[in-house]
């Protein structure tokens, strides 16, 4: 039977190939190229050398950016996989163990819905919504709540909060997943071992970091691959949602932004490229370093 | 740790009832946090306009209203957007489907040369940032006249959605015992004939699933749509960014679209939603 597989493999795999060459291998040569030039976005193309890495060094907006990235690339994944996993394994196993069967909370099965809704949600209707509720008078929705004789917020538009108020969306918006992605995970982790472990007295407490945590380990490892990945893009909501767009003051700028508006408003492309090399090495650079910190012995289930 | 209940078959985890309640308070807690902002854009939505600029709004419209709904309908580029956004998709997720199926199938049931490295080129795909290729792509597209266009928009998003799809059929077609494959083929089947009869439609969860993640990532995106195209050749998603903008405090109308806007997804995910779980193993959890 093994004649006649070849034709099959590069029969299948044509086309995908030809397209990932295409739209990405050559448009990040390009990128790359493009990085080494003056090119304003339109007409002749000039190289420079390596003077806009020089220009970049010397950006405040890029030093700036960087911190607004790190402070996402830290902050968010700790926080949404924490909460995700504690509200899975509410979900899954904090009800108790009746039966020989490990129960969710009550309602775990509407919960699971409630928690995906937000995913639903396009980034644009999400950062929409979020500028109402974090709207800087009495009109905006936190506000309205908070007590009368209360001074409005500023949120969004307050230099020392904007950043804040960025990581609080975009931790709203992605909980849902994971907690989805751990039950998943949890879901495949036989009952036996749960209730072995609490026949021997295991406290919930014990369950979760002694049991849950490391049987789920690579299943976190990936969230947490993905959620840096979120947290080096964060265009969308910086976008639409900042004042400015990455103000006020440059309060919110992150890299993504810079390289959106260098290309398309300040008609800088090849300081634009030269960003999302920046980005480029960056953003793989993290996924490794992840992947190899992060990595142990498995555990399996 | 030393007293464990044994009565029975019954072993409470939780130990206290306490416990229970707290865990179901923290619970309702947060899926009321997670919730309220949906329920202020429907609630927004249904609102007549002097309710929705009032400085002390309501939880409830006072005098629920359709009229939010029919101005998003009338107003200009609504429909055409939501046409072109359908269009797009549409190709996106079934050229998705076909290519991903098929390049699946050679990485799941065959070995050779070169098959890691596929693999994992089809992960280092999803982790670099998109951003960074809107410009190459602009020029990549202008040279054949793709830039605003639904063609060049589709074929954009289908490179987008790929990764996922491949790596998430990948795990459903690792999901089929290779025992059926071989007494098909002992049976006189030939390798396409297996393929298609038997993995195909074995694989059927999957391609379900794996089409509404894609659909939900194209109907959802909204800047390379809004970088290539003008407005007449976007998706509502850009509607909506534009309607923000230039309308400034038309909140009703604008929350009723958002409601339109999402609606084909939230039907989908409810469709799935049992199996949304599923899909999410075979293409994260497996590896």
């Amino acid at each position: 039977m093994r004649h006649g597989k070849y034709p099959f493999i590069i029969g299948f795999l044509v086309v995908p190939v030809a397209l990932y060459v295409t739209f990405v291998v050559a448009a990040y040569l390009q990128t790359f190229q493009l990085s080494l030039t003056s090119w304003s976005g339109l007409g002749k193309i000039e190289y420079i050398g390596f003077d806009n890495f020089v220009k970049l060094w010397h950006d405040d907006t890029f030093w700036k950016s960087i911190k607004h990235n790190l402070f996402l690339l830290i902050l968010l994944p700790i926080i949404t996989i924490a909460i995700a996993l504690v509200f899975a394994f509410l979900l899954n196993v904090g009800g108790g163990h009746k039966g020989g069967q490990s129960r969710g909370v009550w309602g775990s099965k509407v919960y699971r819905i409630i928690f995906f809704f937000p995913q639903l949600l396009a980034l644009a209707i999400v950062a929409v919504i979020f500028g109402r509720v974090f709207g800087p008078d009495k009109s905006g929705m936190l506000n309205g709540l908070f007590p009368q004789s209360w001074s409005p917020w500023l949120f969004l538009a307050d230099e020392r909060y904007a950043m804040a108020c960025i990581l609080v969306v975009l931790i709203w918006q992605a909980v849902g997943f994971y907690v989805v992605l751990f039950s998943a995970g949890m879901g495949s982790i036989s009952d036996d071992i749960y209730e072995a472990a609490a026949l021997d007295g295991a406290t919930r407490f014990t369950l979760f970091f002694r049991i849950t945590i490391p049987l789920l380990w690579s299943t976190i490892q990936v969230a947490w691959v993905y959620l840096g990945i979120a947290a080096f893009d964060a265009f969308a909501l910086v976008n639409i949602m900042t004042v400015d767009r990455g103000g006020p003051n440059g309060a919110t700028s992150v890299l993504s932004l810079m390289i959106y508006r260098n290309a398309f408003d300040f008609s800088q492309a090849g300081y634009a490229c030269a960003l999302g090399v920046v980005l480029f090495f960056l953003t793989l650079t993290f996924a490794a370093l992840t992947l190899r910190v992060t990595r142990r012995d498995s555990v399996e289930a | 740790m030393a007293r464990a209940p044994r009565d029975e078959g019954v072993v409470t985890v939780g130990r206290t009832r306490i416990g229970s309640i707290l865990a179901n308070t923290i619970g309702v807690l947060f899926a009321l946090l997670m919730l309220f902002p949906v329920y202020w854009v429907i609630n927004t939505a249904f609102k007549p306009a002097d309710e929705v600029l009032a400085l002390d709004p309501t939880f409830w419209p006072n005098h629920p209203t359709l009229a939010n709904f029919t101005s998003a309908f009338k107003a200009p580029l609504f429909l055409q957007d939501m046409l072109n956004g359908l269009i797009v998709t549409l190709l996106a997720v079934a050229g998705a489907l076909v290519v991903g199926f098929l390049a699946a199938l050679a990485i799941a049931r065959f070995s050779f040369y070169g098959r890691k490295a596929i693999i994992l080129v089809v992960l280092a795909v999803q982790l670099v940032p998109f951003l960074a290729l809107l410009i190459p792509l602009f020029l990549m597209l202008q040279t054949v006249s793709l830039t605003n266009s639904l063609i060049g928009v589709s074929i954009t998003y289908l490179v987008l959605i790929l990764p996922y799809t491949v790596w998430t059929l990948r795990g459903f077609i690792s999901g089929i015992p290779r025992e059926l494959d071989e007494a098909a083929l002992i049976d006189g089947c030939t390798r396409a004939q297996v393929f298609w009869r038997i993995i195909l439609p074995l694989t059927g969860p999957g391609l379900v699933a794996t089409s509404v993640y894609g659909f939900i990532q194209a109907w959802n995106e909204f800047i390379i749509i809004n970088t290539l195209n003008s407005p007449a050749k976007q998706n509502l998603m850009a509607w909506l960014l534009q309607n923000q903008t230039t309308r400034g405090t038309a909140w009703g109308p604008l929350m009723a679209g958002a409601i339109i806007t999402s609606i084909p997804v939230v039907i989908f995910f409810l469709i799935i939603q049992r199996n949304i779980a599923t899909g999410l193993t075979a293409g994260a959890v497996k590896g």
